[in-house]
């Protein structure tokens, strides 16, 4: 294991806050976010890049923050599930999740949420073909995606 | 647990001077998607990490009159969002719209398709197609190579362990030139490409083929231009009988380069006619 002197400062704002936090640089944003911030929405899959479930917006971008090396994110803007709403007041995308039953076992839905924020925010309107695009990289193994993607589509009529 | 020096410099030359000092035992990172497996899974180890996507002329789309140049750390989804792109090298954008999914494309980067050279790459048979050159920066000076001499084998580039790869250069197409690109693979998105073909064709108003380029991707260790075939049909009106034999030509030179494998009798007949029908519907598309 990393000694703490071979740990370097890393400085990036997380979900709008600024955060420094000692990383030693083999580590991935990843698991900067879930082990050092305790921002445990933010899942582990495959750890390789093939299944999205551990999409966050890097610059307003989808990234998979296990290909992520936690310094690249050096005075970055990161924003995970935990930044898109509040317990109170979630984002019409996690209301309709909820409402149109698309989460099963939950493990994809963070990923799948950050991908869909990431289309809306983009294209507030999208085509059926440009949801399914969008989260094209994010793997659901209880197969729901219908319901992922009509619980898009709804947010994206009425937004 | 790995351990590397980690620098994110934000000047080329420094980061070139970095390189120089360490040339032995340092990777570059640029997206990450190839070397970020490589480190968890242990294949590599090195003692000096390179993070090149902080520096701001190793990025960029930019046209001179005869040439676009494209910095090495553009992105799958940069290239697909340029609009010069679009317009000069329709099958560029085909291509980094069918790599990986949204997360890949806005991570992973030209000048690492290229560097990885990976058999399966999607980016490295496309630029192959153009004729690119990659452009080389080191402490020693600046180079353009031939991509088609970039490459020594499977995973490995031709040049110095001091050289970084900083853009991709390549000639605007003559007018009336047509591109294709094609991807067979298992399903659309995150999948490895099981064949792609890379299709360049010129003609003349009487329907000869004045210039043909064709690179089938992900059928050899290391794709290049299949000039046997290119010769073939150059100069002739593309017939069914001419194709049909082109097609069938294809399967063989694929066959000269890999040997008899155990995919080897799906992926010769297929290949063949993937080029068959990718390049007829060039033909009639004009």
């Amino acid at each position: 294991m990393a000694k703490d002197q071979d740990k370097t400062i890393l400085k990036m704002t997380v979900n709008g806050e600024p955060v420094e936090v000692a990383v030693n640089p083999a580590w991935t944003l990843l698991r900067v976010i879930r082990e050092e911030l305790g921002l445990t929405g933010t899942k582990e899959g495959c750890g390789i890049g093939d299944c999205g479930a551990c999409t966050v917006l890097l610059e307003g971008k989808t990234v998979n923050s296990c290909l992520v090396l936690a310094l690249q994110a050096e005075g970055k803007e990161v924003r995970t599930v935990e930044g898109l709403g509040t317990e109170e007041n979630l984002d019409p995308l996690q209301e309709s999740f909820i409402e149109y039953g698309a989460v099963q076992c939950g493990f994809c839905t963070p990923g799948m949420l950050i991908s869909a924020r990431a289309l809306l925010d983009k294209n507030p309107h999208p085509t059926t073909e440009e949801i399914k695009v969008a989260i094209s990289g994010n793997l659901c193994r209880c197969t729901g995606y219908v319901k992922i993607i009509q619980a898009i589509e709804i947010v994206a009529q009425e937004g | 647990m790995q351990s590397y020096e980690y620098y994110a410099p934000r000047s080329l030359p420094d980061a070139l001077e970095y390189l120089a000092e360490n040339a032995k035992n340092c990777r570059i990172i640029a997206g990450g998607t190839d070397l970020i497996p490589a480190l968890r899974n242990e294949d590599i180890h090195p003692a000096f990490l390179l993070n090149i996507m902080e520096i701001a002329e190793v990025g960029g789309i930019s046209e001179t009159e005869q040439t676009v140049r494209i910095g090495a750390i553009t992105t799958f989804n940069d290239l697909a969002e340029s609009g010069l792109i679009r317009k000069e090298f329709p099958i560029l954008s085909e291509m980094a719209l069918s790599v990986g999914g949204p997360q890949t494309r806005n991570r992973g980067t030209i000048g690492g398709n290229i560097a990885s050279a990976a058999p399966a790459a999607d980016g490295l048979p496309v630029f192959l197609s153009l004729d690119a050159e990659v452009e080389l920066s080191s402490r020693r000076g600046k180079r353009n190579l031939p991509l088609n001499e970039a490459i020594a084998k499977a995973w490995t580039p031709a040049w110095g362990n001091d050289e970084l790869i900083t853009a991709i250069r390549i000639k605007k197409l003559p007018s009336g030139t047509r591109t294709a690109f094609y991807k067979l693979a298992r399903r659309q998105a995150m999948a490895r490409s099981r064949m792609t073909i890379s299709l360049i064709l010129r003609r003349d108003p009487a329907g000869i083929i004045e210039e043909l380029r064709f690179v089938p991707g992900s059928v050899m260790p290391v794709p290049r231009r299949m000039e046997e075939i290119e010769k073939l049909l150059t100069g002739k009106v593309p017939t069914d009988e001419l194709l049909d034999q082109a097609a069938r030509a294809v399967g063989e030179e694929m066959v000269k380069v890999t040997g008899i494998r155990w995919s080897t009798g799906y992926k010769k007949p297929v290949l063949g006619n993937l080029f068959r029908i990718v390049l007829s519907q060039l033909i009639t598309a004009g």
